[in-house]
């Protein structure tokens, strides 16, 4: 557009300007209106399907974890609070604050004999032990959305991942890399000596050897949480075998141990 | 679970740290909490009265745990024992401690069980041995039934200071009478 000379065209360009910000505008709003309005029809799909599928939503985990997906999408959290539609139409609030205080039960049960640290799917049979009673089976899906639920009270529950194995701890410890990895070989045996770490990892006795202890005393309490008085343990997470004839010492991890099913009494 | 003739052995009893004496004071404490509890259970459902130190006792190894590993070694044992011994539930039976007097009954729940004997079998006024109290046809199916000797001689003691019975030298040279008087 050529500018032409004068007010007048000052003027027209001006009007210009403004027609075009108000079509912007417009273009904006409906944009907006339509997604708006596409967001109201699935959350009201989301709802029907939820009254509609009520039962399987409460009574099987795979269904139910799907449906978490699919909320997790369209920006609904079930689990945000324990008021509103969705938690009083599913109680599904109350089933995860129910699941999160008897994980934390369990965990506090077993943690003389695994230092605080915990097998994910040791805990899901646990858990399934003691709601033996109750009628809606539970997945590790569960228990996680449980724990993350928990992490608000404080800086006692995460979750980790130690090889393929998922371990949810309890203690406020800090496991560093060079635990991680021993947790790692040992997930074969359950167990490991100072000659296998170094060996497996390459690292120099000094490494090793200060690794391993620091794992068999004690976990220092680093962070407080709320939890800090329930959990401020000082049980290591790994035991010594002495009794072997090539004198070698064993470590052994109750964490990741499928024997230890113990649980206090 | 793995079995001890009748009696279930607990899970730790597979796991072969628990045959070592733990290092760090915590795990220990539990250590020897667990052993406790087995040691006691053990001797009560099997009515063991005497565990020595240095002889072959089933808890005291897991075949099921390969070599020594499942073995406890001599400073093991005596630890828990000893642990035993200091909450009132043992007692060497040596200044050597190679024998250990194991008290899953307290020498005053003993007592309690012969006064309820002799109470419901009207014994109230009569004369009994000593072996006839721990073999005779009366104690048969009860407790007192094959009691240790000296545990009962001890609870025996404690009635007569309470002036409850009299022990007194009988006609063999190795038994000894008792007067009841409830």
């Amino acid at each position: 557009m050529k500018r032409r000379p004068g007010i007048g065209g000052l003027q027209t360009a001006a009007a210009a300007r403004n027609q075009y910000r108000i079509l912007g505008e417009n273009v904006a709003k409906i944009r907006t209106d339509l997604m708006k309005e596409q967001l109201a029809t699935f959350r009201s799909q989301l709802e029907d399907f939820a009254r509609k599928h009520k039962n399987d939503i409460r009574k099987n985990p795979t269904f139910r974890s799907q449906f978490h997906e699919m909320c997790a999408k369209v920006g609904v959290d079930p689990l945000a609070s324990n008021k509103g539609f969705w938690a009083e139409m599913l109680g599904i609030g109350d089933f995860y604050y129910e699941l999160g205080v008897q994980i934390v039960e369990i965990c506090l049960a077993t943690r003389p004999h695994n230092g605080g640290l915990i097998n994910l799917q040791e805990l899901c049979s646990l858990l399934g032990q003691k709601r033996k009673t109750a009628r809606e089976a539970v997945s590790e899906d569960d228990c996680l959305r449980a724990i993350s639920k928990l992490k608000v009270l404080g800086s006692g529950f995460e979750v980790i991942s130690v090889g393929k194995k998922k371990l949810v701890r309890s203690v406020p410890t800090e496991l560093n890399k060079d635990h991680n990895e021993i947790l790692e070989v040992a997930q074969g045996q359950g167990y490991v000596t100072l000659e296998e770490v170094q060996r497996r990892l390459s690292w120099s006795a000094g490494r090793a050897t200060d690794a391993l202890e620091t794992l068999l005393k004690a976990s220092s309490c680093k962070s407080i949480g709320l939890f800090f008085f329930l959990f401020s343990s000082t049980e290591g997470l790994a035991m010594i075998d002495d009794g072997h004839s090539d004198g070698k010492r064993r470590y052994w991890f109750p964490c990741i141990s499928s024997i230890s099913s113990y649980v206090g009494s | 679970m793995q079995t001890l003739g009748n009696f279930k052995l607990p899970n730790f009893f597979n796991y072969p740290p628990y045959f070592t004496l733990q290092p760090v004071r915590d795990t220990r404490e539990k250590q020897v909490q667990l052993w406790k509890e087995l040691i006691l259970d053990y001797c009560r459902t099997q009515k063991i009265f005497v565990i020595a130190l240095d002889e072959e006792f089933p808890l005291f190894s897991n075949p099921v745990i390969e070599s020594i590993a499942g073995s406890l070694n001599h400073e093991a044992r005596q630890a828990f024992l000893s642990a035993l011994v200091s909450e009132g539930r043992a007692e060497w039976m040596h200044k050597g401690h190679r024998k250990c007097l194991i008290l899953w009954h307290r020498i005053q729940d003993w007592a309690d069980s012969i006064v309820q004997f002799v109470k419901d079998n009207g014994l109230e006024d009569t004369v009994m041995t000593v072996e006839e109290i721990r073999s005779g046809v009366e104690s048969r199916g009860t407790e007192l039934h094959g009691i240790d000797r000296t545990i009962l001689m001890r609870a025996l003691k404690l009635l007569e200071n309470k002036g409850k019975l009299v022990i007194f030298k009988g006609s063999s040279a190795d038994d000894e009478g008792i007067k009841f008087s409830l």
